[in-house]
């Protein structure tokens, strides 16, 4: 069964469906959110979170407005971000540091895992945008910077960050588009 | 030529939006402002769409006890009702309605074990903080008193969870109303999550019980809606949880028949 399908079943109470939901699911919710938030324990942390909330609040899901995983998706990376950036609101350095000596270990993990065509694509295709598109782009959803913090990181006025990701996100549709 | 200007100012966060990318103030603004524009909210949606495929070269597999953690406390959360508005995609906070879903199926009596918890203190770490984040979600707004109290609460929730002998069980009736227990025998307490019982007309309150052979059954607390609550002090001799309707305030002794009662057998009890 599809995701769609299986969220409609969850938002009546139906647990066997939520597990196979899980199934579908909980690789790419855990993967995106600790791209975000890097730290393994709090990865897990926020990745259980976003996968109860599901349970949860599946009766949210609106078929017609799009397909379930972007929901999902949409949910596991703003509460990836918001654990970001209350941490860095915090001022926990030590989590930068776990940052930093964490992310090539897990970029090796996540290879290893799942070489597969849509993660190549998903390379070539920010490969093809200017700098400043790619980097506007991934700061923001891949580190979860608003856009001020992403204009200040490079130096850029704010209108020039607000256009960059528009037509990086633009181009990333057009080179991906038609290998969904 | 002010108000065009606001709005065009408005309009270019819709990229930012779709990344995640706004401060809460303007996340807010803008909301407010998709609501009002029909056309950003399909562009919106595009744009959201776009970001989405960013997530497409992440995707890891999840540590495997996790699994077990989220299905464990999936049987002690309870479901939110269909939202009356509709809203761009899942919010931020999203406030359970108090009514119980219409077409809420209830699960069949299905004991298991849990082995799958690996290390104590990390499960019951996490389990807490799964509680937790789903009791804050059920209750939005409360004082600092009623937050504190329900962390210690979720603390107890998440121990009971985390104990090698813990098991669940449910226990329904026709109307589909149900209550799941995850009990754990060795600590003596339960977590036990009504489904559908919603609250009762009148003023008239759920009250549980713990029933034991020749004597009096003991009150365990009255339920708030479909609020999860926590039962300790177990007797080892316990056969059964029941659930009655009573009074305002609840009542010494149960007066009427349980609406849904539940055999605690399968989870460890009454040997």
């Amino acid at each position: 069964m599809q995701a769609d399908e299986l969220l409609v079943l969850v938002a009546k109470g139906d647990q066997k469906a939520f597990e196979d939901l899980y199934g579908l699911v909980s690789g790419p919710v855990f993967g995106l959110v600790r791209r975000v938030v890097r730290d393994p324990a709090q990865s897990e942390e926020v990745a259980q979170e976003v996968l109860l909330e599901l349970w949860r609040s599946a009766a949210r899901y609106d078929p017609g407005r799009g397909s379930a995983l972007s929901w999902v998706l949409t949910l596991a990376h703003r509460r990836a971000v918001d654990r970001v950036r209350s941490a860095r609101a915090a001022g926990e350095r030590e989590m930068r540091e776990a940052q930093r000596a964490n992310g090539p270990a897990f970029d090796q993990v996540a290879e290893e895992v799942e070489a597969g065509l849509e993660r190549e694509w998903v390379r070539r295709c920010l490969d093809r945008l200017t700098t400043l598109q790619r980097q506007s782009v991934t700061l923001a959803y891949y580190d979860g910077y608003t856009y001020r913090e992403v204009a200040e990181r490079l130096s850029l006025p704010l209108g020039t960050v607000k256009t960059r990701m528009r037509d990086g996100l633009t181009r990333l549709r057009e080179c991906l588009g038609g290998a969904v | 030529m002010t108000v065009l200007f606001r709005r065009s100012e408005l309009h270019s966060l819709a990229a930012p939006y779709a990344l995640d990318a706004l401060d809460p103030r303007e996340y807010q603004r803008f909301e407010k402002h998709l609501k009002r524009c029909d056309s950003c909210a399909a562009e919106v949606r595009l744009l959201r769409e776009d970001a989405v495929r960013l997530a497409w070269n992440t995707a890891a597999p999840p540590p495997v006890a996790m699994r077990d953690r989220v299905l464990m406390a999936v049987r002690t959360t309870p479901q939110e009702a269909a939202p009356g508005q509709t809203a761009q995609g899942p919010q931020p906070h999203p406030r359970a309605a108090q009514q119980p879903l219409p077409g809420m199926r209830a699960v069949r009596p299905r004991p298991s074990r849990l082995h799958g918890l690996l290390s104590p203190l990390a499960a019951t770490t996490a389990a807490a903080a799964l509680v937790v984040a789903a009791l804050f979600g059920v209750q939005a707004s409360r004082t600092q008193d009623e937050l504190d109290q329900q962390r210690t609460q979720a603390r107890e929730i998440a121990n009971i969870l985390a104990a090698p002998d813990a098991a669940a069980s449910a226990g329904r009736v026709s109307g589909g109303q149900s209550i799941n227990v995850v009990a754990s025998a060795s600590e003596r307490a339960a977590v036990v999550t009504p489904a559908g019982l919603g609250n009762p007309t009148n003023g008239r309150v759920h009250q549980l019980w713990l029933m034991r052979p020749e004597v009096q059954p003991r009150s365990l607390g009255l339920f708030e809606g479909d609020t999860p609550l926590l039962a300790t002090d177990l007797n080892p001799d316990a056969t059964s949880l029941a659930v009655t309707v009573e009074p305002q305030g609840g009542s010494p002794q149960p007066t009427s028949a349980p609406v849904v009662q539940l055999a605690l057998k399968s989870v460890g009890f009454g040997e």
